[in-house]
């Protein structure tokens, strides 16, 4: 019995408690009875009698007992952990200098990773605006070369519609650009044709007015539109007497009846939408006009069909169609892209390879907090070893540790919170080149929680570690040792170098990931655009009214028009164009050698056309390959001629020269009278597409670009520009004044901005890194300063001592390296996408990254070890 | 007190409760004194299947009416002694109070003249 109440020492034992309070009861009746005379056993039976029921009265004992226990062991714990928190907040009070350096790393490394967050998930995670977003599918064209066409031609569209498994609902649409008179100034609009079914597919609901019927799909009626919401309100205010307007796009007829709803809109922007037209072509069953591809096609899957069903049936479809149509279809298959890939697909693997990347620097300012937490851990031997003295546990202990590096954590979180408020703000306004639904992204409660949730890990990870050393070993030992608290012996000097090891490492890897993008930026922005962007700059007119009404007026004014700023000074060459380099393709034909053996009809016969004035090539800085460039004779009527780059050569000409070859394009005859470098069309990385340029005279488009190259300052011509322009016709809008070189930044903007951002964090985890060492060396100069100061009493020089602290941190720093390179190795394969022109194993980034890395090592310890050849031995060996 | 007396009444919960706090009125005890108070002071008309008196005993703790300690009892066995809280003192007071009126209002009907 006795026995039992020390037990209590270890937790309360209800069921022994209550037994023996009963037996108690029992006993002393039993000898109560046995005083008065009775026997024992009738004692015995007369008082169980008394007592009555003996196992009701206990279990419902034991049952209140275990309800207070319950009850006070809450209240306790959350007494304690208000203890804890009021106990943490005076500590962290107490040390201000090493709170706030805690917080700023901690603020820095969660806000990142708080505003990557809000990125990913506004961009990737958030469901994709339109009904049953996750079944929708792109069928695609996928040639034998391995390129995947977005469109299908209208027969292959019918055939998926109409032969496919997997989808309930197909539709598709087409978009185009086109000038829309009628409607205040002519203006250029994109214009979408749209299948009947194709808003409902989406789910996009009208504001006002209606859809399209199905009987609008005939040929030769295209006589309705539906109008975007935000084109509705710049071009038309927002009024609803809209519908019923007639309006002329792209030359025919249109009346307006209806506006769809606000934020809706189709994968493609478009500012109005037709329907689409059914022409014959709209067949499963046709054989013609199956490689002329361009509708882009949307089918939705049946519930619970999985994408690899959708994919093994395209591919079953498309071995059908090869069977039914060898000559068009002999050697195509289908395949499909998800919607959300397609929207989202090329900025995921970046936002990814951020959000990785944030997630190291957060590693690495936990180790960076770790270490700060361990060095203090020393100071506060003292103060833990009483508080074991007064009877705290490890357990206890520990807890309120922790408590104190999750109080910090939440302290930093917050603060990471404001930084990702203003960093988010800051990216959404970057606007880096189009990352799509961009807009979605803030601080949402999503975000918020994220944040929290790593704040709360954050705290744990990197408090952990040091709440261990702190209380392992012989913290009564400490409070012998009085005030000496430099207790915490080599162990804990070894758990910090590994975190300062841990740190390198980690930046290595962010090092190798920034050095990589940051080379593949120059290399793509080294590479030769195929024109000189310097001295030049571009603006864009449409020529439209009635002064232009047919194509030689036009003509006749972009003609006037380059005489005229021929002359402004400075001026060297002047030229228009439909389509400026590193704009996109334009318009795309196919393209046939006349005389060439017919090619198989399944290839890629595609060339983008581009119709330009005699100065163009000089204008722009493109040279002349071989042939001649267009004169004033290449006009209306007399023989049609074609200039081709030279990847069109490389496609259709293996074997030479084909200045003289006819070719047929568009329904066309030309001749080849010249070959010209490859410009780039849409962007830096990527291959040239197979290109030709015809006279502006023989294809002549209200819309044009001109290009104006002068001796200085391209952009201070515009004011003379617009003058000029004016006097010849004072209601054109000439807009998009441009240098030319503002174009090739913009077609690098969205690596400059992954390579930005990666650089940033790369710098941030180094600077983290370096402290790390810093403070890792500053203690281990402060710990031994006792031995240097004997080994310079032996004769130790300050040279030699300087040479032995900063080879400790280069020696740190090494290992780190080494096994930072390996992880970077290891993590290539995340970045390998994000790379142009370089290996991941790259020497020079690695060369770099190296030298940078034991530098800042080197130059981190150099304080300390200064001030360890400082040191006066006198003063160790009197302290001593 | 040799003899087994036929139960009385069943002890409603409230008038045990009220028994127990009087019974502590005077000091510390442990379960069994208290059950022998109750008993003498009710010559044993109230005679109980004692074992219910624990769980009362443990749910006026519960109530923070009494606290309880253990400690060594007059045979110098570990006893666990029952004692009034400040709340039981006047939670007893007010008890006490409102059993006094109603006996007297039960009393006093009991002795009223008959309807008329």
């Amino acid at each position: 019995m006795a026995r039992g109440r020390f037990r209590r020492l270890f937790g309360p034992d209800p069921p022994s408690d209550v037994d023996a309070e009963l037996r108690f009861h029992l006993e002393m009746r039993i000898r109560e009875l046995v005083a008065e005379g009775e026997t024992p056993e009738r004692a015995r039976e007369l008082a169980l009698q008394r007592f009555g029921d003996y196992d009701e009265p206990r279990s419902e004992c034991l049952a209140i007992n275990e309800r207070r226990r319950r009850r006070m062991t809450r209240t306790e714990y959350v007494s304690e952990l208000r203890q804890d928190i009021g106990y943490a907040l005076r500590t962290l009070r107490r040390t201000p200098g090493f709170t706030a350096v805690a917080v700023i790393t901690l603020a820095l490394g969660i806000g990142a990773n708080s505003a990557i967050f809000s990125v990913v998930q506004g961009v990737l995670l958030e469901s994709l605006p339109y009904r049953s977003a996750d079944r929708l599918y792109q069928p695609r064209m996928l040639y034998p070369d391995g390129t995947l066409y977005t469109a299908l031609s209208a027969p292959d569209f019918m055939s998926v519609r109409d032969g496919n498994r997997v989808f309930d609902r197909v539709e598709a649409y087409s978009t185009g650009v086109f000038t829309l008179l009628g409607a205040g100034e002519p203006q250029e609009v994109r214009g979408a044709n749209v299948t009947e079914g194709l808003f409902e597919l989406l789910g996009i609901p009208l504001a006002i007015g209606r859809g399209f019927d199905a009987g609008e799909h005939r040929p030769g009626l295209g006589s309705v539109s539906v109008l975007d919401y935000g084109f509705w309100q710049r071009a038309f205010g927002g009024r609803s007497d809209v519908l019923g307007r007639k309006v002329s796009v792209g030359g025919d007829p249109y009346t307006i009846v209806g506006v769809l709803a606000h934020d809706a809109r189709l994968p493609d922007t478009a500012d109005m939408y037709a329907p689409l037209e059914y022409g014959e072509t709209f067949s499963a069953t046709t054989a013609t006009s199956r490689r002329s591809e361009y509708l882009d096609v949307i089918g939705r899957a049946r519930e619970g069909v999985t994408e690899a069903q959708v994919m093994d049936d395209l591919r079953r479809l498309g071995t059908q169609l090869q069977t039914d149509f060898p000559d068009t279809n002999g050697r195509l298959t289908f395949a499909a892209t998800s919607l959300r890939d397609l929207i989202v697909g090329d900025v995921r693997s970046p936002l990814l390879m951020l959000l990785g990347a944030v997630g190291l620097v957060l590693l690495v300012a936990c180790a960076n907090v770790a270490n700060l937490l361990l060095a203090r851990g020393s100071a506060r031997h003292g103060e833990l070893a009483v508080r074991v003295a007064m009877g705290a546990g490890r357990g206890r202990l520990l807890r309120q540790l922790l408590t104190e590096s999750v109080v910090l954590a939440l302290v930093g979180g917050i603060a990471g919170l404001l930084i990702a408020y203003w960093a988010t703000g800051a990216l959404v306004a970057a606007r880096p080149a189009d990352i799509p639904r961009l807009d979605q992204v803030g601080l949402n409660s999503t975000v918020v929680l994220f944040t929290l949730g790593i704040s709360l890990l954050t705290g744990l990870a990197f408090g952990l570690l040091p709440a261990l050393q702190a209380t392992s070993g012989r913290l009564i030992g400490a409070l012998r040792e009085g005030g000496r608290g430099g207790g915490q012996g080599r162990g804990a000097h070894r758990v910090r170098s590994v975190l300062v090891v841990a740190e390198m490492a980690l930046s290595v890897i962010l090092l190798m990931g920034a050095g990589l993008l940051i080379r593949s930026f120059v290399q793509m922005t080294r590479v030769a655009p195929g024109f000189v962007a310097e001295q030049a700059m571009t603006f864009r007119v449409t020529l439209q009214g009635d002064e232009y009404t047919n194509a030689q007026k036009i003509q006749n004014r972009v003609l006037q028009f380059e005489e005229r700023l021929r002359v402004l000074p400075g001026v060297t060459a002047v030229a228009a164009t439909t389509v400026l380099p590193l704009s996109g393709q334009g318009s795309i034909l196919d393209f046939l050698v006349v005389g060439a053996p017919p090619p198989p009809p399944d290839i890629n016969r595609e060339i983008a056309v581009a119709s330009i004035t005699p100065q163009y090539f000089a204008a722009i800085g493109a040279s002349l390959r071989s042939g001649r460039v267009f004169t004033e004779h290449d006009r209306t009527g007399a023989p049609r001629v074609v200039v081709v780059n030279e990847a069109a050569v490389r496609r259709w000409f293996p074997d030479g020269d084909p200045v003289g070859e006819q070719v047929e394009t568009g329904g066309n005859r030309f001749e080849v009278v010249g070959v010209v470098a490859d410009v780039r069309q849409r962007h830096a990385g990527e291959p040239v597409a197979p290109q030709m340029f015809v006279p502006y005279a023989q294809r002549t488009t209200r819309a044009v670009k001109f290009v104006v190259r002068s001796g200085s300052d391209p952009i201070g011509l515009a004011p003379a520009v617009r003058s000029e322009i004016r006097q010849l016709d004072p209601n054109l809008a000439v807009t998009d004044f441009k240098a030319l070189d503002q174009l090739v930044a913009g077609s690098v903007a969205r690596p400059r901005f992954y390579t930005a951002l990666l650089a940033l964090f790369a710098g941030v985890a180094l600077a983290l890194a370096a402290t790390g060492i810093f403070g890792v060396m500053s203690y281990a100069v402060a710990q031994r300063s006792r031995e240097i100061s004997i080994r310079m009493a032996l004769g130790a020089r300050a040279g030699q001592v300087l040479q032995m602290i900063v080879g400790r941190a280069v020696g740190l720093a090494t290992v780190g390296t080494a096994i930072g390179i390996a992880g970077a190795v290891a993590l290539g394969r995340l970045i390998r996408t994000q790379l142009y022109g370089v290996g991941v194993l790259d020497p020079l980034t690695l060369g770099v990254v190296i030298v940078v890395l034991i530098g800042s090592a080197a130059a981190a310890s150099f304080l300390p070890a200064r001030r360890a050849a400082g040191l006066d031995p006198a003063n160790a060996l009197r302290d001593s | 007190m040799g003899s087994i007396k036929t139960p009385g009444p069943d002890i409603l919960r409230g008038t045990l409760d009220l028994l127990i706090l009087q019974a502590l009125s005077w000091g510390p005890a442990h379960g069994y004194a208290v059950a022998r108070w109750i008993e003498q002071a009710t010559s044993d008309a109230l005679a109980v299947g004692e074992g219910t008196l624990y769980p009362a005993l443990h749910r006026l703790e519960e109530r923070k009416w009494i606290s309880a300690t253990w400690g060594a009892s007059e045979n110098n066995r570990q006893a666990k002694f029952y004692s009034l809280t400040k709340v039981g003192r006047s939670r007893l007071e007010v008890e006490a109070d409102n059993w006094r009126r109603y006996a007297a209002a039960v009393f006093a009907a009991l002795k009223a003249p008959a309807l008329r």
